[in-house]
């Protein structure tokens, strides 16, 4: 039986594709981008992660652990993360979910059988299923198994994917997306190497395979572009014209949408409860006009104006 | 040291009305003036001047623990401000459903005031009276004793209050009575009807009970004519003095109307609402009770031909719309009955004068008209306002345009300015209750489509079912506290004034040592005899109050109105309805099934304690048993989360007492008992009775509410709720064969369901037809009834601390509408503390 490796599902999800959808995460991905929103997707292997406002101190999970990899200090539970093997065993323990494994390995069957639930949503709204992450062309056999099954159960699907994956991976998977979310960081393979650690030209040219194989298509394929809003990274002006007249000039009349999402702190405690120190920690949310800015540049690249659309929290006006 | 506040300038903006004109504008105005208005519609109490005499029917109120206090207190002051009316030479040898009606009409029609407010076009202004019980020496004494007996009906209900069972109590109200036939064949059809029935009474019928109950009916059935034709001088009155032109063609015009209906046919949408408003505003009166759940039914269905044949003759639309206005206004003054005592000017909390617009018909065709479009922006304009409360029923084929117009109104307020009812899951409950009381022939597939909620959202049919939807209320909880302890109660109650505890009792059934069961089979066996011994119980108690109620609070002008009770000469209090339920509303629902669902996990499939442990940890209120209360509230299934397993429990707790529910009947009225799931306030009050729960919950801290999951179990989203909500009502036909096409509704009465959305929700047009997927999603799954409260938490910190910028903002508490700043603070902090759900 096929399964994988995810972080949760998220139902009732509004902000990954149309309708109402759920969105499964992935875990495991093959960047390291400078801002990742969602750290504890990165790595393939399963996590521990501790809750101090949940903890009882009760040492359950001390007594418990196999390997003598924790211990109650006056900060609380500490994990020594060189002799933990994730076993799991902790967290199972724990009595008020203080201890938290990260990650959860899934058959295809229970995860179709939580994703059917919501069926009637997806119907009413024009909905679906989407695959995000992490990163799910990192799992080809379990990602293309899950979609399959879900175009067999007549669920419409989309792929959110970072781009950075082999052709053999896409050819398993496009047969079975109605629409792909693709992600476009920077334009700059310097730059886009520097934030995320992998160069850009293999993506780039995914995008374009992409939009062949939508064109060799008899069924509809939507295609959406996302850009994240990260100040002095991906917001620039130059960045995101750069971006636009790749679309204007590639995509054009194949991306009904394109996306940028601004820039969010959420994940500050999520860095601190994985013991990883963020280059964000202390970057506030973009301003209104800041926003309003890369919109602009977004939309003079020569695309059609109206598929631009900015999502995200800006922030909140000083008052005094 | 701060010696002056500046009040801060409101940080939320709140729903304000909208497209008033002056005259609207000043009524509202003048409405909220509450007790500083020189007019109000404060109660009157009026005597038949017997030392003996007492006005006020205690038992409507047993259904609200927290007045116990001051039973005695009303029935003293109600009784030293009485004034006396000149009784008939025979009264007293009359009857007592002939002196009860005699009496009511005489203080309806010859003595209390009738006023017109300024530019009011609707009249019929007092209402709110607690008259004479009409009850001669004898009569006092006997139902006396039977209410205050040391085995009489309030000791009982104190005893099963005090001892977390719930409460029940024989309420006034709640019910739809047959507005339409008043509307279309007038007082005059009902009068006849009468008159002919009573002529074919034989001489002993007519002399005995029957003939004295339809002599009743009679008298009572000329009321509204006699008060129509005093309030139609009146108007003459006003009009002679009035100096504008215009003002006074409508004083005359109200007048003329007045002269017609209701004793006749209305013919005019103005004449409809008039007739409709005093028929109405005198139900209230007959059961001295303003407005508890006396609901519409199905207004913009009955009113429909009557609002297009006027528009057809040239009535102006938006003075259509201050006709409802006005009547919207006059519904609201119920609330004047305790405007000096309540709280906010005796603005607070809701009576539900519910009605419903839209909605299924024959053949599943979509009934939505012009007036329910018309309804939904008078609803808009007025708001927000308490009375009467809006409910729109929806199904898989209401119109799209009417859904963006609901789903536009519940963004542009705090929550839905309406209930939500669906028809699918509501009339499969309905249909279902057909089948199991044998009543086919009055509910079946070709009329139950017209049913309508009364009160809060309980679902009955109209104009001939009286549903008793609150006077029942049962802690389900309970059956698990005794299963725990073999029958008795965890903690013996002791008296806080007489400070004795109870010695110890089994009340319930000897189900065994739980310690010594050995599966959790045996548990849930000893769980079941339990249930079913505290839903006999419940039963034994609504039959005190339900006999004396029958016996000596008669309510013959509400009997002309409700079918059944003029072809059987019984009053609707005696069980004359066609159509005649006991609802009981379980309570605690989802505490019960959560800790049902933790005694399984804890004890018998993780053994992560003894049977023992967990008692005492019960017995300690979980103190220094942390680490395993954590484990009850963290670490195991519950309700709520769209998980089968858990969801099967659920089903199976609900298909348990609901099956025990409808083996009973009441013995002094025949009156079938079914089930339901609402639970008013109670969830929060009797949390400090109950003890400690297996779910983790200590004393004290809030039992759920309805049909609802508990508070903050619903960890997998809005979805995830409404999945599981539709499977505790027993989901769909797996063969597609359900009670209403696929449907099925273990809850005949519905179940309130409520959910918080976070406003962001809403935030676009691309959101607002997401939202409205939901709903539609909801149709497919969810219950009977949504309401939905659309409100930041931050709004509601502030308006904690700034109370006087929130005067307005309503919330939606389990059916009904309250103003936030007007409700205890626990209930607030529970309303914050609600799972908000954020579409993300």
């Amino acid at each position: 039986m096929t399964s994988g490796k995810i972080l949760h599902l998220q139902r009732l999800s509004t902000e990954d594709g149309p309708g109402i959808r759920t969105t499964v995460f992935f875990k495991g991905c093959p960047l390291r981008c400078d801002w990742c929103h969602n750290p504890e997707s990165i790595s393939s292997s399963l996590q521990t992660q501790w809750f101090s406002t949940r903890c009882l101190g009760c040492k359950t999970c001390v007594e418990t652990c196999p390997n003598d990899c924790l211990s109650l200090t006056e900060n609380g539970i500490v994990i020594n993360r060189e002799t933990c093997q994730t076993c799991g065993k902790c967290a199972e323990a724990c009595p008020s979910g203080a201890l938290e494994t990260i990650g959860k390995t899934v058959t295809v069957n229970w995860l179709l059988s939580e994703l059917l639930k919501d069926r009637a949503y997806y119907e009413k709204s024009g909905g679906g299923v989407t695959l995000s992450g992490g990163e799910p062309t990192f799992q080809p056999e379990f990602a293309e198994t899950l979609l399959r099954e879900l175009k067999e159960n007549e669920i419409s699907t989309a792929l959110d994917t970072c781009g950075l994956c082999s052709r053999r991976t896409l050819d398993r998977l496009l047969p079975y997306a109605d629409l792909i979310l693709f992600d476009l960081k920077l334009f700059d393979p310097i730059l886009h190497r520097k934030f995320t650690g992998a160069a850009n030209e293999q993506i780039l040219e995914n995008l374009e395979y992409v939009r062949n194989y939508i064109h060799s298509q008899k069924r509809p394929i939507a295609l959406w572009i996302r850009t994240p809003l990260i100040p002095a990274a991906t917001a620039t002006t130059d960045n995101l014209i750069a971006i636009g007249r790749h679309l204007a000039d590639k995509l054009n009349g194949t991306v009904s949408r394109w996306e940028l999402c601004a820039f969010n702190n959420l994940c500050r405690d999520q860095y601190a409860r994985l013991g990883i120190s963020w280059k964000y920690e202390q970057t506030p949310l973009m301003t209104a006009e800041d926003l309003a800015r890369c919109e602009q540049a977004a939309k003079s690249c020569g695309i059609r104006p109206d598929i631009v659309l900015v999502t995200g929290a800006a922030r909140a006006l000083e008052t005094t | 040291m701060t010696t002056c506040e500046v009040a801060e300038k409101p940080r939320f903006a709140i729903k304000t009305p909208a497209n008033l004109s002056p005259r609207i504008a000043w009524l509202r105005d003048y409405y909220f003036q509450g007790v500083e208005r020189k007019w109000n519609n404060e109660y009157t109490a009026w005597t038949t001047g017997a030392p003996w005499d007492f006005q006020y029917n205690e038992l409507s109120f047993y259904i609200v623990p927290e007045t116990y206090a001051f039973l005695q207190t009303f029935r003293s002051s109600f009784k030293q401000s009485a004034r006396r009316v000149e009784l008939h030479p025979d009264f007293w040898k009359w009857s007592l459903p002939e002196r009860r009606a005699w009496f009511n009409r005489e203080v309806m029609v010859n003595y209390l005031p009738k006023e017109i407010l300024p530019g009011d076009l609707i009249a019929g202004a007092r209402f709110n009276v607690m008259t004479s019980s009409c009850l001669n020496k004898k009569e006092t004494q006997e139902r006396d004793k039977l209410v205050y007996g040391p085995k009489g009906a309030r000791a009982a209900m104190l005893w099963f209050h005090n001892h977390g069972y719930g409460n029940a109590g024989a309420t006034s109200g709640h019910l739809i009575p047959d507005y339409q036939r008043i509307i279309r064949e007038g007082w005059k059809s009902v009068n006849a009807e009468l008159e002919t029935i009573y002529a074919g009474l034989s001489g002993a019928e007519k002399r005995g009970k029957k003939g004295g109950q339809l002599r009743a009916m009679i008298t009572a059935s000329t009321m509204a004519r006699d008060l129509a034709a005093e309030y139609s001088k009146e108007c003459l009155n006003l009009a002679n003095a009035e100096s504008d032109a215009v003002r006074k063609r409508e004083l005359l015009q109200m007048a003329d109307n007045l002269t017609r209906v209701p004793w006749e046919p209305a013919q005019t949408f103005w004449e409809a609402v008039q007739s409709l408003w005093l028929t109405h505003m005198l139900v209230m009166s007959d059961e001295n009770y303003p407005g508890p759940g006396d609901s519409f039914g199905r207004l913009d269905q009955y009113l429909y031909p009557l609002w297009e044949k006027s528009i057809r003759e040239g009535m102006d639309v938006e003075f259509g719309k201050e006709i409802l206005k006005c009547f919207w206004i006059h519904c609201n003054t119920a609330y004047d009955g305790m405007i000096r005592t309540g709280g906010n000017q005796g603005i607070t909390a809701g009576y539900g004068q519910l009605f419903t617009i839209s909605g299924m018909g024959a053949g599943g065709r979509d009934m939505t008209n012009d007036l329910t479009y018309i309804l939904l922006d008078v609803i808009d304009e007025m708001s927000p306002i308490l009375e009467p409360k809006p409910n729109v029923r929806l199904h898989r084929g209401s119109p799209e345009k009417l859904l963006d117009r609901v789903v536009e109104m519940i963004a542009s307020s705090q929550g839905s300015p309406f209930l939500l009812n669906f028809d699918e899951r509501s009339m499969a409950g309905l249909m279902l209750e057909a089948k199991k009381s044998g009543a086919e022939r009055l509910i079946n597939e070709n009329n139950v489509f017209d049913y309508a909620p009364v009160g809060c959202l309980e679902n009955t049919m109209a104009g001939n079912d009286r549903s008793g939807t609150v006077d029942a209320n049962l802690n389900l909880l309970k059956a698990v506290e005794l299963t725990l302890t073999g029958g008795y109660d965890l903690i013996p109650f002791r008296d806080e004034i007489t400070g004795k505890t109870d010695k110890r009792i089994r009340w319930g059934e000897d189900t065994g040592d739980p310690t010594q069961f050995k599966t959790w089979e045996e548990f849930w066996e000893a769980y079941a005899a339990q249930t079913r011994r505290i839903v006999r119980r419940i039963v034994e108690l609504y039959e005190q109050s339900e006999a004396i109620r029958a016996k000596y609070f008669p309510t013959p002008y509400l009997s002309c109105l409700v079918k059944g009770c003029a072809q059987k000469g019984l009053d609707v209090n005696e069980g004359g309805a066609e159509l005649n339920y006991v609802t009981i509303e379980a309570v605690t629902y989802a505490t019960a099934v959560d800790s049902l669902l933790a005694v399984k996990h804890l004890v018998y499939d993780t053994k992560a304690c003894s049977m023992a442990e967990l008692i005492q940890a019960l017995k300690d209120n979980w103190v220094g048993h942390e680490v395993l209360q954590a484990r009850a509230l963290h670490k195991t299934p519950k309700y709520g989360r769209d998980d089968d397993y858990a969801d099967a429990l659920a089903r199976q707790v609900m298909e348990l007492w609901t099956e025990e529910t409808w083996k009973h009947k009441t013995k002094s009225t025949n009156r079938q008992f079914r089930p339901g799931m609402l639970s008013w306030n109670y969830w929060v009050a009797d949390s400090f009775i109950l003890p400690a729960s297996p779910d983790g919950r200590p004393r004290g801290k809030f039992l759920s509410n309805a049909l609802c999951p508990s508070n903050g179990a619903d960890i997998n989203g809005p979805t995830a709720n409404v999945n599981s909500v539709g499977k505790a009502l027993g989901g769909k036909a797996a063969d597609g064969k359900g009670d209403w096409a696929d449907y099925l509704n273990l809850l005949p009465n519905g179940g309130s369901h409520t959910m918080t959305f976070n406003p962001s929700i809403l935030r676009d047009p691309e959101h607002r037809e997401k939202f409205k997927a939901f709903i539609k999603g909801y149709i497919e799954n969810g219950g009977s009834a949504l309401q939905i409260n659309l409100i930041d938490a931050d709004m509601l910190r502030d308006a904690q601390k700034h109370p006087e910028n929130y005067r307005h903002l309503l919330v939606r508490v389990t059916g009904y509408n309250a103003y936030f700043t007007s409700i205890g603070r626990e209930l607030q902090n529970e309303i914050i503390a609600r799972e908000s759900h954020q579409m993300r």
